[in-house]
């Protein structure tokens, strides 16, 4: 009964509390490589502390079971709009778009990010997470731009997402409250924009 | 799901207001509907009407009463209503309204929340239900609702984009079925019911422009009528004081806006001259829609003091509060402001009369019967209620209430009536069978003649010679010129031999149609020698037009001795006329008396 | 001002042929709508290159722009033709049917998609009977504005053809439908019906399929605050569901 729409309202809570905290996370931990290789690392030895066991559990249950949930039905929902800001080219219309637009981009970028990252060096090889290995791995150019805008896309997402989460959930109604939350979050947005070019250009500082 | 045999089965040509609430009441009375309609019924023209309908609810502290109401129609009607008939409207009105009110229609209200009354032409108390400026459309949908609710528990099957073609009798006369075309598929074909409804509305597009959609072209009645059915009154048109102007469609300016406090005016020695104030001062610029038309029409035609020397005069609402406004006209004024591209709050509006409005129509009998037996007409295509004149917001009332009438009885004919043999297979198909050679002959003709062209010429007519003023000389050259139009029909050549959605082909059936109710509007009105309501005719001298010695045109009085009676008119086949005819009609229940508006109405 | 006016008009002659395109010239003149232009070439119907073809098909009724009949996308919009002066668009003008919807022929479109979201709706309020019962219930004058202005929807179409979450590739039933059922909750009758409502917006296809571009509002020609009604009804939904959940 109903399953759609818990399945969406899942999705939707899924995207903004879980998967927001998991990018804020991921904010805070990242900008502490401003500080510095040695605090960067020092916080990465942190990490490592909490016993495996709880630390899986919570890779899995809060990050990899709700992303894949969020990320593929997102590819479902993803399908069934036909993008039209070229005829309808309102505000609201290009944020709608790039919600997809950036999700496709995550999709890709997620899979290269954790699959090479997290599976691959850090899970296959087991060498650690350090500040050197990023900033090896930076010296391709290519390879920070498209780092950069996954950063962006998964933060434009994130952040209209709160603006499309509060009216989904009927917290905004009227079309002024609406555009107060957009403002905030597009503030927010460019503001997190900002930050993650400052903490990637710490790896080309030190 | 195998059909319950034993269903009465009614068809209903029309989903307007009349048609819907005649749908409604069969379906309560358990009986099946097939309902045609050229357009969903939802877009039925009915959603047109913006001003209100009219029911005694004395919310307003103004003692009103039904007899009040009665009154007013039959006087406004000029005495060519019957009464009786329209007792029994006003006296359900107030009922209507209720029931309207809890099936949702979102009536406009007062701050204690009951519902809000305005004024109205013809009418000297706040009598007028409305739901801001599109009352037609909210009542409409309402009952599109209802109807949509009883489609859902299958008693109503939908032929939307359908169009009915004519009825078909059984061996013994009596109407068993109809002919309909799919409009998209172009498929024909027959249907049997024990009783047919029409509740096809006004034939606005026989003029041409009106304030009427494309689709009121009276084409089902024309058939009918071609078929035996009678026309009554059909001379009675009404022509709106206040319509925009426009190539397309002359839009209807609401008559609210003069209840809300509009004045009409004009430039005269330079000076605003509120000439309906001047003319009428009991009831000034709220004189019924036949005054003000003739009025406008002369400070206009015969005093050219039209603005700018045109045909067109000021509705002006700019001295009034512009939240006010808002509130009670929004609709309206934005459209005047869309479709002109001016802000009617602040400059007066330009407008003109236009066609509106037919009072007569199928003659039908007090439920609503024709006579043609099994045949019923309800709403504006039938002649009821209104006599030589409606009042404003008096239709969606008659229309409403006919169609509380004609269900009910359509289901009693069908259970009691006496309906002879029934219909077989092979008569089925041999009335399929003529409309489709019809139809596939439309669609070989290759004349020279554009049916739009022809359409738009027939309008030319019937404006010029059978509109606000009429005289005899001119009603017969009208006559001669229709009778040319039929014969040029024969010359049409069609671009469009497609087989989906031929609308060309489907038109140019509807354009003979017109011209043959164009004809019974002419000679009703010809042989009318009276001034009544709606149809005023100017006295001939030798030949002319006569002018009194200030050069004032005169105009014949209204004739009780010869005229208080019905204008019947039958269909002669060989000779493709209309024979006219009269007949009684009951009006013995208030005494005609004289219609002035230039005083208030006295009892 | 030119005296004439080029209409470049996508045509279909029925629902499987292939589109092509078509010009015609239309005479100007003041006041102007695609609905009289559409005529004029009905009296007409000639390209620009002299050739004689059959005239476009559209549907129109009211010419008032209350009917919703004439909705087809003009230079790329979704709105009502009647209402579009040719004063106040980008000339040459581009017609084309709304895709969203089935074509029949030409600028006609099948919406019949839309009445049968009406029904899945349930939009209608409970009537006993059209007989009389007694005084219908006293309604807050403010509820019946916001009321009146959902019964304005004329189910044109206009913010499904916008709307890009409907389509053949989606089950969502579009924003006009799923509004009209607020204007039902809001009815003093109506309101008892609420939760039957309520349940079958959450249906697959129904509210949620809704992805808050705001194309709708933007389009709708009855200015139909449609958003915070979605909003209002998301709302709605969500309590709805917790009352199913733990039955209170
Ligand atoms: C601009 C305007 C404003 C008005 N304002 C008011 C007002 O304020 N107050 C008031 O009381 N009255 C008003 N009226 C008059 C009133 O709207 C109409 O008289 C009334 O709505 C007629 O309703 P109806 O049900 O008879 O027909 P309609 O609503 O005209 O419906 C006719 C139906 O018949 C169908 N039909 C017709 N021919 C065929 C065919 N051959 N085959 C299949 N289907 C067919 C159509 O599709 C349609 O569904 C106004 C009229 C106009 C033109
Ligand atoms: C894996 C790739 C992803 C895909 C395919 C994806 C897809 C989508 C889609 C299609 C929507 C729109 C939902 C709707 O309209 O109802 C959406 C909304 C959202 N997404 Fe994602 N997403 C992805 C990753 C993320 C990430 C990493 C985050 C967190 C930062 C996130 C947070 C959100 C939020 C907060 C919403 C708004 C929910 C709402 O409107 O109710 N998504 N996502
Ligand atoms: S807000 Fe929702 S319903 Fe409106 S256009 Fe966007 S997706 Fe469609
Ligand atoms: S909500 Fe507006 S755009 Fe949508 S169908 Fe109704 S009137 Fe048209
Ligand atoms: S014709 Fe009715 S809305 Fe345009």
């Amino acid at each position: 009964m109903h399953t759609t729409f818990y399945l969406r309202r899942l999705h939707s809570l899924c995207g903004l509390l879980v998967l927001g905290f998991f990018i804020i996370e991921h904010m805070i931990t990242n900008s502490v490589a401003m500080a510095g290789p040695e605090i960067f690392n020092q916080v990465m030895g942190m990490v490592e502390e909490i016993p495996k066991p709880v630390f899986y559990a919570i890779e899995i249950g809060m990050y990899a079971i709700p992303i894949l949930f969020h990320g593929i039905y997102g590819i479902y929902i993803a399908l069934q709009a036909k993008n039209n800001p070229e005829r309808f080219g309102y505000i609201r219309n290009w944020n709608f778009t790039l919600q997809r637009w950036t999700a496709w981009y995550l999709v890709v970028f997620l899979i290269w990010h954790v699959g090479y990252l997290r599976i691959y060096i850090k899970g296959i090889t087991g060498t650690p997470m350090s500040f050197e290995l990023l900033q090896n791995m930076f010296q391709n150019p290519i390879v920070t731009i498209l780092y950069v805008l996954g950063m962006w896309a998964a933060i434009f997402h994130f952040c209209n997402g709160i603006t499309t989460f509060c009216m989904t959930w009927g917290i905004t109604k009227g079309p002024r409250s609406q555009n107060v939350i957009s403002a905030i979050s597009m503030m927010m947005c460019a503001g997190l924009c900002v930050l993650t070019v400052a903490f990637m250009a710490s790896y080309f500082v030190y | 799901m195998a059909k319950d045999m034993s269903k009465k089965k009614i068809a209903i040509v029309g989903g307007g207001i009349s048609g819907l609430l005649a749908t409604i009441k069969v379906c309560e009375l358990g009986g099946e509907v097939d309902l045609f309609s050229y357009c969903p019924v939802k877009r039925s023209h009915s959603l047109c009407a913006q001003g209100g309908i009219n029911a005694c609810m004395d919310t307003k502290g103004e003692h009103d009463s039904i007899y009040e109401h009665f009154d007013d129609t039959v006087y406004g009607g000029d005495f060519l209503a019957d009464q009786i008939a329209v007792k029994g409207m006003v006296e359900a009105a107030p009922k209507l309204i209720k029931m309207f009110d809890r099936m949702g229609v979102p009536f406009t209200r007062t701050p204690e929340g009951v519902l809000d009354l305005r004024n109205f032409g013809g009418q000297k108390h706040k009598r007028t239900c409305f739901a801001g400026s599109t009352t037609g459309q909210q009542i409409l949908y309402a009952l599109d609702e209802q109807v949509r609710r009883w489609e859902v528990k299958g008693s109503v099957n939908k032929y939307e984009f359908w169009e009915f073609i004519k009825i078909i009798k059984n061996k013994e006369g009596i109407c068993r079925g109809l002919v309909a075309q799919n409009m998209n598929t172009m498929e024909i074909r027959a249907f049997t019911a024990d009783t047919v409804i029409l509740a096809t509305g006004g034939p606005g597009q026989v003029f041409g422009r009106c304030t009427a959609s494309t689709i009121c072209n009276g084409s089902a009645v024309s058939a009918v009528y071609q078929q035996g059915a009678e026309i009554a009154n059909p001379e009675f048109i009404q022509i709106h004081p206040t319509a925009i102007p426009g190539s397309d469609k002359n839009r209807l300016m609401s008559e609210a806006c003069r209840g809300e406090g509009g004045r009409v005016w004009v430039y005269k020695d330079g000076k605003p001259w509120y000439f309906l104030e001047e003319m009428y001062p009991a009831y000034g610029n709220l004189v019924p829609r036949d005054v003000a038309s003739r009025a406008i029409y002369k400070v206009c035609v015969h005093m050219g003091l039209g603005i700018n020397g045109e045909n067109r005069v000021y509705l002006d609402l700019s001295h009034i509060d512009s939240g006010y406004l808002e509130r009670k006209l929004g609709g309206i004024l934005e459209m005047y402001s869309e479709f002109v591209g001016q802000d009617p709050r602040k400059v007066p509006m330009e407008i003109f009369p236009s066609v509106h409005y037919s009072m007569g129509g199928i003659w039908v009998d007090r439920v609503h019967n024709t006579n043609i037996p099994g045949l019923m007409a309800s709403g504006e295509c039938d002649y009821q209620y209104h006599g030589a004149n409606r009042l404003g917001a008096n239709s969606l009332l008659s229309a409403a209430y006919s169609g509380t009438v004609s269900g009910p009885e359509a289901m009693k004919w069908a259970k009691t009536g006496n309906k002879g043999s029934d219909l077989t297979d092979a008569e089925l198909e041999a009335a399929r069978r003529e409309v489709q050679n019809e139809y596939d002959k439309i669609l070989t003709m290759n004349g020279s003649e554009n049916a739009h062209k022809l359409h738009h010429e027939m309008g030319d007519l019937m404006y010029k010679y059978v509109a606000i003023e009429r005289d005899n000389n001119g009603l017969d050259t009208c006559l001669v010129e229709l009778k040319k139009l039929l014969k040029r029909w024969n010359d049409i050549g069609i671009t469009d031999h497609s087989t989906v959605a031929n609308q060309e082909a489907m038109f140019v059936r509807q354009l003979r149609n017109m011209i043959l109710y164009a004809m019974a509007i002419t000679k009703g009105a010809r042989m009318r020698d009276e001034s009544r309501g709606a149809h005023a005719k100017i006295v001939l001298e030798n030949g002319k037009q006569k002018h009194d010695k200030d050069g004032e045109l005169v105009f014949m009085g209204r004739d009780d001795e010869h005229f208080m009676k019905v204008t019947i008119v039958n269909y002669d086949p060989k000779t493709e006329e209309p024979v006219i005819s009269y007949r009684d009609f009951d009006h013995s229940l208030i005494k005609p008396r004289a219609r002035n508006y230039a005083v208030a109405k006295k009892e | 001002m030119p005296d004439k006016v080029r209409f470049i008009i996508e045509r279909q002659d029925g629902p499987n042929e292939k589109p092509y395109t078509q010009e015609f010239d239309v005479d100007y003149r003041p006041g102007l709508n695609v609905v009289a232009a559409l005529m004029e070439i009905q009296k007409n119907p000639v390209t620009v290159d002299g050739k004689k073809v059959a005239p476009v098909t559209w549907e129109c009724n009211c010419l008032e722009k209350v009917c919703g009949a004439c909705m087809m996308v003009i230079n790329g919009k979704a709105r009502q033709a009647c209402c579009a002066l040719v004063d106040e668009i980008k000339q040459p003008i581009h017609l084309a049917p709304a895709r969203t919807f089935p074509v029949i022929r030409d600028l006609l479109i099948d919406r019949s998609v839309m009445f049968e979201s009406l029904k899945k709706i349930q939009g209608w309020v409970e009537l006993d009977g059209s007989w009389d019962v007694k005084d219908a219930p006293i309604q807050n004058p403010y509820t019946a504005q916001t009321a009146y202005e959902i019964s304005h929807c004329m189910t044109c179409g206009c913010c499904l053809e916008a709307c890009p979450n409907v389509g053949p590739q989606s089950d969502f039933i579009g924003p006009a439908p799923t509004v009209q059922a607020y204007l039902f909750n809001l009815h003093p009758l109506g309101k008892f019906d609420a939760p039957k409502r309520l349940n079958a917006l959450m249906e697959k296809g129904g509210i949620t399929s809704c992805g808050n571009s705001q194309n709708c509002v933007e389009v709708c020609p009855k200015s139909i605050k449609l958003t915070t009604y979605l909003a209002q009804l998301n709302r709605d939904v969500n309590k709805q569901a917790l009352r199913n959940m733990f039955n209170f």
